[in-house]
């Protein structure tokens, strides 16, 4: 494997695996408080104090959250890769997919 | 709890399913959902835009060790998914929906003929280009290939990305095909590199979900933890399997999803 698919693998498996023992704490927490598994999930601004207090939603939605944040992550990782590859039309490539991506979120479209 | 064995079971062999052909398994989650176990079309939508990224997010730890993604080739054709997605709410303006589900199925169906006629994967030859190799266990050789018509390839993608966007499904129905048939990338290398493109547009999708409040954790996480399970069986699948089986598969399930998109166009919640 070469560094940007070195970085690219780590990403990934960091991402789920992170991602996967959040919904695992939420589940032992639902289980404990006789709820399993929440009906919504807790909006960004509640999720800090609801963390806090060891909500079950707020752990399962923050698992969840991990693990669609984890492509996001996976591309700025790549852009870093290629930066340091000196790879410029890589980092102008990768550059251009980020923007579009976060452009699709605030546009509410993708 | 019967529900959510069940959830996983299906979960599961979806992940292997969109791992293995690098559709993602999105497409065949949405109607297990609604028909099978009567969730709400956007809730059902929102569980499989997350099973997407699980899939393309699992799978890629294969494919990538296995050095079959492409990843220049899938951060460059991600360039024109992603806006093509993107500029999906203009071209919904423009066209009827019912249009395009049918337009879908016809353009799966053809390509599913296509992909018949040719009876094994393309033949590899190095172009110079985006160059890249791998090692196929199923024939025990080391395949190196370059890509052909970056341009065409390009072009396509903005269609396939803005296609995608408006169904909410479909990115790798078209995205292998366009990298197999037209780039002339080997069919395991397309596989795997659709996989990490799918992962890119679908958590565009899933943030804007999430923001609108349609994910419901009770469906999503059961479906998540089983798709990520399938999709580490997939890409072993995948690597072994002779290209011919693995093109065979890929065009039963491309009928499949033809012929759902034509349910869909009658009106039926898939």
């Amino acid at each position: 494997m070469d560094p940007v698919e070195r970085t690219v693998k780590a990403i990934l498996l960091a991402g789920i695996a992170v991602s996967v023992a959040l919904m695992a704490v939420g589940l032992v927490l639902g289980v404990a408080h006789g709820t399993m598994l929440p009906r919504a999930m807790v909006s960004l601004s509640a999720l800090p104090s609801a963390l806090a207090r060891l909500d079950p939603a707020a752990y399962v939605t923050l698992g969840l959250i991990v693990l669609v944040v984890t492509p996001f992550v996976r591309v700025v990782g790549s852009l870093v890769a290629f930066a340091v590859e000196r790879d410029r039309a890589y980092v102008l490539i990768t550059a251009t997919v980020l923007v579009v991506m976060c452009l699709g979120v605030l546009l509410g479209r993708a | 709890m019967v529900v959510l064995t069940a959830l996983l079971l299906v979960a599961f062999v979806a992940g292997v399913f969109g791992s293995m052909l690098g559709v993602g398994g999105g497409i065949v989650m949405v109607p297990m959902l609604t028909l099978a176990f009567g969730v709400p079309i956007k809730t059902a939508v929102a569980t499989s835009i997350v099973c997407v990224i699980a899939t393309s997010s699992m799978a890629q730890t294969s494919f990538v060790s296995r050095g079959m993604t492409n990843i220049r080739l899938g951060m460059l054709l991600e360039v024109a998914t992603s806006i093509g997605a993107v500029a999906g709410g203009v071209t919904a303006v423009l066209v009827d929906g019912r249009f395009l589900q049918v337009a879908f199925a016809f353009v799966v169906f053809y390509v599913a003929w296509q992909m018949s006629r040719r009876r094994g994967d393309v033949v590899p030859v190095q172009t110079g280009l985006l160059e890249a190799g791998y090692y196929d266990p199923a024939s025990g050789e080391d395949v190196r290939y370059g890509v052909r018509r970056p341009r065409l390839g390009f072009v396509l993608c903005l269609g396939a990305g803005n296609i995608s966007g408006l169904l909410g499904v479909g990115g790798g129905a078209f995205k292998v095909p366009i990298m197999n048939l037209l780039m002339g990338a080997p069919l395991k290398a397309t596989i795997a590199t659709s996989n990490l493109m799918i992962g890119v547009t679908a958590a565009t999708s899933a943030a804007i979900f999430y923001g609108r409040g349609y994910m419901d954790p009770y469906w999503v996480v059961p479906s998540a933890l089983g798709i990520l399970a399938g999709a580490r069986l997939g890409p072993r699948l995948a690597a072994r399997m002779s290209a011919r089986a693995l093109s065979l598969t890929f065009q039963v399930v491309l009928a499949i999803f033809g012929l759902l998109m034509l349910l869909k166009a009658v009106g039926v919640p898939v």
